[in-house]
């Protein structure tokens, strides 16, 4: 994942508000980003960047090598579904759905075949600990399990990428910290390249690399190879 | 995302739906019913109007006094056989009747195969002690087994040696009276007693005797006068030189002209073609309905997608950022609306039968109208794909919109 001079500037009538400007980065395949800096900073729209979910006004963005800008929805919407697995604050199931349909979801989306995603769903909720949960509705399930059902529905089509905005946000700090185990268990046990965006500088050192950003651009890029220690 | 896939899933959004949005589909309730309505009752009439156009056939004329400037409306009597048709008679003194004159200018003329002569009037008939009062038809008993379209349930048609004898309607045989009268029973027409040989195969109380008899049983008839003469006409295909030689005969024989005519030549074939106006208005009426229903059930099923779309903007979002295609929201929603005005037509299917069932019932007065309405497999696929088409059709921009929904804006929509 490479990002070249991007510029996001958000239009709002008359008034332009630069929300990254001229950000370059460049997110090796393998490693754990915690993105940190203050509120409004440009944390959320790079990570959209990141997503292929927005374009850049100005700048490329590369994932998997390919400029994204080039790519119309149909091939963004395979690209994101093929390699990026989503993880938001406000965990953002489907409320009709049970946390079994809300993970079998995406691999519809993939076309997988009926029984290879009922399998694919089931085991991984049993891996998050929620075999007992699966037909439970989000309605049903605390904060800190709802976002276990969105930790397995990014994890279901099994992608290289895994995109979270803030996935401790919502919760308190046991249930935060058992969901950034997860994460890092992901990263060292499967490989998976975790970019992460986070307040709490405690959490950000769970990760390899930390990016700062502050007024839209990048301040720091520090790494910390004693993590993969822990 | 697969197509059946795309269904189930607007299965699901149409079953979670909120109740408020199923109220939107009376408008294509309404609609189908009237689809339903038309379509069956069409189908009933020409049904009817089939039988009974082979039954009266193109070569019958009626000939019957009074002549109407108006319309060209022509109404059955009630019940009576023979096509009896009689112009809305103009009001005027003197009792206007036929004669035998006119029936020695109607035998003049060499394309006419048979006449028919009528006398109508209302009698008192009683059978085993009980009484009751029903109209009577004398007809010319040679000719008139040839000429009617009355069929036989049971017995016979009038002969030519018949006297004392009757044939009567379905009704005033089965229940008419306490008991059912059969075949050469006896029954008392006035204080004569009469015969029953024949009964018709129709539900009126109508009896029908040899003219003869007739003008003794019905008191103010006298010999000679007649209510109408119902001909059949040799050769079909030359019906309206026949019938414009009727009318110059008759008017010579009458001593009257165009202008002060006093009576009226109709045949089954006009009869039908003023049916079939009367049934095209009736049609229209309901097509207006129908069309403007559906309007108002598109419109409305548009204005439930659109609140879908916007309710679910979220979860549209959620799901083109887990890989959901432009066309997959796309289909989801046209499914949907599509699955919405199917429930619609289903409804009012149901409805429309119910109601074309009630339609004969409400036309019954209409003689014009009369034929039982067919709720066919036609009509009911009809009006499935008309509903069908116009829940997708009304889907159509709303699953447009909600598929151009830009993920970031969607997901950030609260
Ligand atoms: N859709 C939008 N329209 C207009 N302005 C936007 C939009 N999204 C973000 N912005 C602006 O861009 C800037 C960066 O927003 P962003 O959401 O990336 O911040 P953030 O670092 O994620 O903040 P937070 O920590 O509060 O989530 C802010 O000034 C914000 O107001
Ligand atoms: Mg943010």
């Amino acid at each position: 994942m490479k990002m070249h001079d991007v510029w996001k500037i958000y239009r709002m009538g008359e008034v332009e508000v630069p929300a990254l400007r001229g950000v370059s980065v460049e997110i090796k395949k393998g490693d754990f980003v915690a993105i940190i800096g203050a509120s409004g900073s440009g944390k959320s729209t790079m990570m959209n960047l990141i997503g292929c979910l927005d374009v850049p006004s100005r700048g490329s963005v590369y994932l998997k090598s390919q400029d994204i800008s080039k790519l119309d929805e149909s091939d963004l919407a395979s690209l994101r579904g093929k390699t990026i697995g989503f993880i938001f604050q406000q965990y953002n199931l489907i409320p009709s759905m049970s946390a079994f349909e809300n993970v079998v979801l995406p691999l519809e989306f993939l076309e997988y075949d009926d029984r290879e995603a009922a399998n694919r769903a089931r085991e991984i909720l049993i891996s998050v600990g929620l075999g007992d949960k699966m037909h439970h509705r989000p309605a049903q399930l605390s904060g800190g399990q709802q976002q276990r059902v969105s930790i397995a529905r990014s994890l279901a089509g099994d992608p290289e990428i895994i995109l979270a905005d803030e996935p401790t946000g919502a919760l308190d700090s046991v249930a935060g910290i058992e969901v950034l185990n997860m994460l890092h268990r992901l990263w060292k046990e499967q490989g998976k390249t975790i970019i992460m965006v986070t307040h709490n500088l405690n959490l950000a050192k769970y990760a390899h690399t930390t990016i700062e950003l502050k007024d839209g651009q990048i301040t720091r890029i520090s790494e910390n190879d004693e993590v993969n220690k822990k | 995302m697969k197509l059946e896939k795309c269904f189930m899933h607007a299965f699901n959004m149409a079953l979670h739906s909120k109740l408020r949005s199923w109220l939107t589909i009376l408008g294509i309730v309404i609609g189908v019913a009237a689809v339903i309505a038309i379509i069956s009752m069409g189908e009933g009439m020409q049904q009817s109007m089939t039988a009974q156009l082979s039954g009266l056939g193109g070569d019958i004329v009626t000939i019957s006094p009074g002549f109407s400037r108006g319309t060209g409306m022509f109404v059955m009597r009630g019940g009576g056989g023979e096509g009896g048709f009689s112009g809305g008679a103009q009001a005027t003194d003197k009792e206007i009747v036929l004669s035998r004159s006119d029936l020695q200018a109607l035998k003049g003329i060499p394309d006419i195969a048979l006449i028919d002569t009528n006398i109508r009037g209302s009698v008192e008939v009683s059978y085993r002690g009980k009484t009751g009062k029903v109209s009577l038809t004398g007809v010319d008993q040679r000719v008139w087994s040839q000429i009617t379209t009355n069929k036989i349930k049971s017995g016979r048609m009038l002969d030519s040696a018949d006297q004392n004898v009757v044939v009567i309607g379905g009704r005033l045989a089965s229940s008419y009276f306490d008991q059912p009268i059969g075949i050469n029973k006896m029954i008392t027409i006035e204080g004569s007693a009469f015969r029953v040989v024949g009964i018709v195969d129709d539900q009126s109380t109508n009896i029908y005797m040899p003219i003869q008899m007739a003008y003794q049983v019905i008191e103010d008839k006298k010999n000679g006068i007649y209510d109408s003469f119902v001909v059949k006409i040799k050769n079909e295909d030359q019906l309206d030189e026949v019938i414009a030689k009727i009318e110059s005969k008759l008017m010579v024989a009458r001593h009257v002209t165009q202008k002060d005519r006093d009576f009226s030549v109709s045949s089954s074939r006009q009869f039908q073609q003023t049916r079939a106006e009367a049934l095209s208005s009736l049609n229209a009426f309901l097509v207006a309905i129908a069309a403007v229903s559906l309007i108002v059930g598109a419109v409305g099923i548009a204005n439930t997608m659109f609140t879908s779309v916007l309710e679910k903007t979220k979860e549209i979002g959620i799901m083109k950022a887990i890989g959901a295609r432009n066309p997959d929201i796309l289909l989801i929603f046209l499914f949907n609306a599509g699955f919405i005005g199917l429930v619609g037509g289903v409804i009012g299917i149901i409805l429309g039968t119910i109601l074309s069932g009630f339609m004969p019932a409400l036309m019954g007065n209409l003689p014009l109208m009369r034929g039982t309405a067919i709720v066919s497999l036609n009509s009911i696929i009809m009006a499935l794909s008309v509903s069908i088409t116009v829940g997708v059709l009304a889907g159509i921009i709303p699953a447009y919109q909600a598929s151009k929904l830009k993920p970031v804006d969607a997901l950030r929509y609260e």
